[in-house]
């Protein structure tokens, strides 16, 4: 039995979509930062989909979601030792916060 | 022959020289300035009065000479000089009357402080007026008749100082400029008509049937609205008596016989252009007649000497732009004519009336009186002047007078015969009027009058006796003047259309005209000579006619109401216009940008989540977009 | 002479660099050297300058002591044959009868502005650097031959105008600098749109291939451009110098410029800034589209009339001196666009010689304005009066600058007016006739404004003030020559535009028949 790329697809997308809702809306930083994980994982799976089902298979798009996978992991730790620093700062992770931007 | 009026372009240029060193050396001259300025003139007139004598040889030809002065694609606009009949006319009568005035000047400005200024300024002006009377082409006509126009603005406010000097120098200019305006249009037009500057070719082309009637008729009456800025005549009158502020030898020099003169000069000049078109002979048939008649009119009540003067000035050019609308070579022949004698006792009276006020420091002619015994010469003079203007027999006006209303009477113009023949009752009333206030009668003024020096008093009896001789030289037995004056080119054109004209009047019609002025010069003496009549009969029998007079018709109130207020007001709301509406548009234009900047600057929050939104929004309005717009041919037209 | 001349124009256009480098490394401290310095400095051009008028060819029509120079090349792709395909973008400099005198007019303009600052105290390092540069770019707008290098310069007088305003001027000097900043961007902005448009249709910038390749007919780069887009075009360029010119109702920001100036500026703004607007519509605008201009011509002329008279009555109600002026610049600037609107060659003789005659009239009167507010600490036509008593020379001039500038004959105001509107007369004869009303009511402002300062009695907080010093001599006589050098003899000018405006004319008159 083979599954159909397009159900690969649509979990990539409910994914990809649920992931934005939270980095858009969450307002602790920690969960937003979980949903951008998220939407990197939808990209992996699209990835992984294409390289199996796309026009011109390769195993590239493994490769490819291995590489995102960790440079994720090293950017998660990096966004968590900022958010530590800011916390011991501001105490707080609340993004609504986060305004400095501005200032 | 011909050697002489080759050399008329000195004639000019002499004054000009004069110009150039006073201005260059003033401050050191003092008043050594009238010396330079007199004896640059005179030599001007000796020149005039050589290329006059020549001009009157039997058989002269009249001599033109141009130059190249500026080439505008192949159009080349020459500038140069021209001699005929008219032209040596003119040089002789403006350089004697401007040799005359600056020896006057001498006295009469002694001791004032702008002393070299001033004999600069009449040098430049009889250098232009000079300039005026040789051109052979309109553009040059022009430029000269710009530049008498501005040093008779300069005269007239020559007494910078006093505001009304200052008002009258701004009115002569900018009224004159309106009539200006129609001679530059009708220039203009004239150009493309006719595709030339040169007087002669204009003519051509007019003999040659090249230009509709409509044409002519039309440039005909916008040359004429210059004479009539020019030359004072109703409805652009107003400026000529308040010019009476300038210093009276100026008065003399250009507000009486020679620039004021300029206009009937031109259309004198132009004369073939205006016999072409019947309407244009109308229009200043009548323009000029209703000028002399009312400018009479107001010289009645007048009460400063030298604004009687003025309106008298303004009336008697009307009386030969009458002459000249009536078209024919009489009506020619007796507008020059009296262009001529006016000039010389016009400027006899102005600086008889100088001397008065050199005398008695005051212009009213009712704080005067009784100075035929103080000032002998100035009253004698004067009353010459007066003589020769009612036209009594023999002086110079009589005979010139007597030729405009013989050309009126051949004209069948009954209408403007009487006009002419009211007008010349007005004129021996209100300037025996001034005699006797001024001379007759008992010193009304407290002042110690005595008579002038004879650096002034010279001029006057020169100009004394040309007002009683001039009239000789066209008496109805012997035209001299009338048939030399038709000999030219000009005379030619006009002799071809009309035929040669008698031009003199019946022997009923010369007595009648007499007894008009003596019964004018005697209800004068009834009323301010011998007062048997009460002066102010009539003002307090009818006090709105005497109003009317005295007020000159409301004519300046008008103006003032109807164009002055209403530009003022224009300018006011233009104004307002121009901060609020068109400043206020650009302004409200960044008001705008500021308004969005400001609604922008909202959304930056430095919420990093809601800038991921607008993001997200952008992304998608552009894919929408996208779609939408690329038919068929997929996103971003890939695949076509 | 023969290198001298080959690279004279370059020569010309940088020669004000010196005095920068110079005034560099002048201590800031030395004020009088740096004035010496920045009046010198502009010696350097004006003698150029004038050796090109000297050895300027009157008989030719094209352009002359030409420069070309590979300058930037910009590759932007491949061509099928497989040869790089790049925007060049030349070095190209030329003179003709049109751009030399106005090279001239700047010339002596900035020498005598420079000497009009002679009374400048603040910050004159800073002052006499920027004047330099602006120099530069005016010298560079005239001789350029290449859209992109005429657009570099028009923008480089924009900067150093922008801070000379904005510095040295009097009190709402910023608020005056912004604006005229902001309408000069927009115009700018919408001049380079046009640029870009024409440079990607022909793919050169050189004015005369632009004008060569848009005359015929028969090129297909030409061919591609419909009338209609042309007309666009046109238009662009004409709304672009039009802001310059300025041409109603664009003209707010020049009032402003003009009342809050330094007038060293106004002098040169007034005299040469201004202009470029008029030579840019008449080389660009007419130049490139004569049939366009051809069928514009109607509003052109409507336009002209509405500056002329707008501006005069305007200037009749003002109370400000400078006010009248600027005012008055606007209803001049209307008689350039008559002569433009004329489409003949008297039209344009016309309304080249109101460019450079008012130059120089404006430059005149901002002068002597510069000079009484100085002295009086006014320039209020109510609060001044009587000047004539205590300032006879200054007084005269004026009168003789108001005098050139309503036109009087003999003066160089008269030839322009004269051939503006004889021009116009064989065209539109009755735009022609309402336009003559400006004439009478230039008289009638101009009077008002120079008879209330200068004539009356005299009031005696004036008694003492003093007259013209010989370091205001200099510019007053040196301006007053030129105008009547004009008047008088007007071929002195008229020789080298002919040539010149022989070569435009026939394309335009061509099209009217």
């Amino acid at each position: 039995m083979s599954v159909s790329i397009t159900s690969y697809l649509l979990v990539a997308l409910i994914l990809f979509c649920v992931g934005l809702y939270g980095a858009l809306t969450k307002r602790n930083a920690v969960v937003v930062l979980i949903s951008i994980e998220l939407m990197l994982n939808a990209v992996n799976i699209n990835l992984v989909a294409f390289s199996k089902y796309g026009l011109y298979p390769a195993v590239t798009g493994h490769i490819f979601s291995l590489f995102t996978m960790t440079v994720a992991a090293a950017e998660v730790a990096v966004a968590l030792a900022i958010l530590i620093a800011l916390y011991r700062n501001k105490e707080t992770v609340n993004v609504d916060e986060m305004d400095s931007m501005k200032r | 022959m011909d050697t002489l009026m080759q050399y008329a372009w000195l004639i000019p240029l002499f004054p000009l020289l004069a110009f150039i060193v006073i201005v260059s050396f003033g401050r050191q001259l003092k008043e050594g300035a009238a010396a330079v300025g007199i004896l640059f003139t005179a030599v001007s007139f000796g020149l005039a009065v050589l290329t006059f004598w020549q001009r009157f040889q039997e058989g002269a030809t009249d001599y033109k000479f141009s130059i190249d002065w500026l080439k505008v694609g192949d159009i080349v606009i020459t500038m140069g000089f021209e001699i005929n009949q008219l032209n040596a006319l003119m040089l002789l009568i403006v350089t004697l009357v401007s040799l005359l005035v600056q020896i006057y000047s001498k006295g009469y400005m002694h001791g004032d402080e702008r002393f070299p200024v001033f004999y600069q300024y009449l040098a430049l002006f009889t250098f232009s007026m000079l300039g005026l009377v040789i051109a052979p082409n309109l553009l040059q006509i022009y430029i000269f008749w710009e530049l008498v126009g501005v040093c008779s603005f300069l005269l007239v406010g020559y007494y910078y100082f006093k505001p009304e000097a200052k008002a009258a120098a701004k009115k002569a200019f900018i009224v004159t400029r309106i009539g200006d305006l129609g001679l530059f249009i009708g220039i203009c037009l004239l150009f493309w008509w006719t595709g030339s500057f040169e007087l002669s070719q204009i003519f051509d082309s007019i003999a040659l049937g090249k230009l509709e009637p409509w044409m002519i008729t039309l440039a005909a009456i916008l040359i004429f609205v210059g004479a009539i800025g020019k030359s004072g005549q109703f409805p652009l009158h107003t400026w000529l008596p308040d010019a009476m502020e300038g210093p009276t030898p100026v008065s003399a020099l250009i507000h009486a016989a020679t620039m004021v003169a300029a206009g009937v000069y031109l259309v004198a000049a132009t004369y073939p252009l205006f016999i072409a078109s019947d309407a244009a002979l109308n229009v200043v048939a009548y323009i000029g007649g209703f000028t002399a008649i009312f400018a009479a009119s107001i010289g009645l009540t007048q009460k400063d000497i030298k604004r009687v003067l003025a309106y008298s000035t303004v009336s008697q050019l009307g009386y030969m732009m009458l002459a000249l609308g009536v078209a024919g070579a009489a009506g020619y022949v007796a507008g020059t004519f009296h262009l001529m004698t006016h000039a010389f006792f016009k400027a006899l009276l102005f600086l008889g009336a100088g001397s008065v006020i050199h005398a008695v420091h005051t212009q009213n002619v009712f704080e005067m009186g009784g100075l035929w015994k103080k000032m002998p010469i100035t009253a004698l003079t004067f009353l010459i002047g007066c003589l020769a203007i009612a036209g009594i027999f023999p002086f110079a006006g009589f005979w010139s007078k007597e030729a405009i209303l013989g050309a009126v009477y051949e004209a069948h113009r009954y209408d403007l015969l009487f006009i002419a023949i009211l007008a010349a009752f007005f004129t021996a009333f209100y300037m025996f009027r001034l005699f006797f206030l001024t001379f007759a009668g008992e010193a009304r003024g407290k002042h110690e009058a005595h008579e002038s020096p004879g650096v002034m008093t010279g001029p006057l009896l020169i100009l004394a006796l040309l007002a009683i001789v001039a009239g000789f030289i066209n008496t109805p037995y012997a035209p001299v003047f009338g048939d030399w004056l038709l000999s030219g080119e000009v005379g030619t054109i006009i002799e071809d259309v009309f035929g040669a004209g008698e031009g003199h009047a019946a022997a009923w019609l010369q007595i009648a005209a007499l007894g008009v002025s003596i019964l004018g010069i005697l209800l004068a003496w009834l009323m301010y000579g011998k007062r048997a009549i009460p002066s102010d009969a009539i003002p307090e029998a009818m006090p709105w006619l005497y109003q009317l007079s005295y007020r000159k018709y409301f004519v300046d109130e008008f103006y003032h109401y109807v164009v002055v207020v209403p530009l003022g007001w224009l300018g006011y709301l233009l104004n307002l216009f121009d901060k609020y509406i068109v400043d206020g548009l650009v302004s409200l234009i960044a008001k705008i940008t500021r308004g969005i900047g400001a609604l922008h600057g909202r959304a930056q929050n430095g919420q990093v989540q809601s800038y991921g939104a607008m993001v997200l929004f952008g992304l998608l309005l552009l894919i929408v977009a996208i779609t939408l717009t690329a038919q068929g041919g997929g996103v971003l037209g890939i695949g076509q | 002479m023969g290198l001298a001349n080959s690279i004279l124009l370059t020569l010309i256009v940088f020669s004000p660099l010196l005095a920068v480098l110079i005034l560099a490394f002048v201590p800031r401290h030395q004020g009088g050297v740096i004035k010496k310095i920045g009046v010198l400095g502009t010696l350097l051009p004006l003698a150029l300058s004038l050796m090109l008028f000297a050895s300027f060819n009157y008989e030719s029509s094209g352009l002359q002591f030409t420069e070309t120079a590979k300058w930037i090349s910009i590759p932007v792709g491949l061509q099928q044959s497989g040869a790089i395909f790049s925007f060049d973008l030349g070095y190209e400099l030329g003179v003709d009868g049109i751009s030399m005198p106005l090279i001239v007019l700047t010339a002596i303009i900035a020498t005598l502005a420079a000497v009009a600052s002679w009374n400048q105290k603040k910050r004159l390092k800073e002052y006499f650097i920027l004047f330099h540069l602006l120099l530069i770019g005016m010298f560079g707008v005239f001789a350029s031959q290449n859209l992109f290098l005429f657009f570099i310069f028009f923008e480089l007088t924009l900067v150093p105008t922008y801070f000379l305003i904005g510095i040295w001027g009097y009190g709402e000097r910023e608020k005056a600098a912004n604006k005229f900043l902001l309408y000069n961007g927009i115009g700018s902005a919408v001049m380079l749109i046009a640029f870009i448009v024409l440079f990607m249709y022909l793919n050169t910038m050189n004015m005369d291939k632009i004008a060569e390749i848009l005359a015929s007919s028969g090129n297909p780069a030409s061919a591609a451009m419909s009338p209609e887009f042309r007309f666009g075009l046109f238009l662009a360029i004409f709304i672009a110098f039009a802001i310059k010119l300025p041409v109603f109702p664009f003209h707010t920001w020049m009032l402003k410029v003009h009342v809050q100036a330094p007038p060293a500026i106004v002098m040169i703004h007034s005299g040469i800034l201004l202009k470029m607007g008029a030579y840019g519509l008449l080389r660009m605008g007419i130049g490139f589209f004569p049939e366009q201009a051809y069928q514009f011509a109607t509003w052109m002329a409507v336009l002209g009339i509405i500056n002329i008279l707008y501006g005069a009555v305007l200037a009749f109600v003002q109370k400000d001196l400078k006010m009248v002026m600027a005012y008055s610049s606007i209803s001049h600037m209307g008689i350039v666009l008559l002569g433009f609107a004329a489409m003949n060659t008297i039209g344009f003789q016309g309304a080249m010689f109101q460019v450079i005659s008012h130059g120089f009239i404006s430059a005149l009167l901002f002068f002597l304005i510069g000079m009484i507010w100085e002295r009086t600490k006014t320039s209020m036509i109510d609060e001044l009066g009587g000047l004539a008593k205590s300032m006879p020379f200054a007084s005269g001039i004026m009168l003789a600058g108001a005098m050139a500038s309503l036109g009087l004959p003999g003066m160089s105001g008269f030839i322009s007016e004269f051939f503006a509107f004889l021009g116009l007369f064989g065209q539109m004869p009755i735009l022609a006739a309402i336009g003559t009303l400006g004439i009478v009511l230039t008289a009638v402002y101009l009077l008002r404004a120079v008879l209330k300062t200068t004539f009356g009695p005299t009031p005696g907080r004036f008694a003492g003030v003093a007259d013209a010093q010989p370091m205001e001599v200099v510019p007053l006589v040196v301006l007053l020559g030129f105008i009547i050098l004009i008047g008088v003899y007007p071929a002195v000018l008229a020789n080298p535009l002919q040539q010149t405006l022989k070569t435009i004319v026939p394309i335009v008159t061509g099209i009217g028949g």
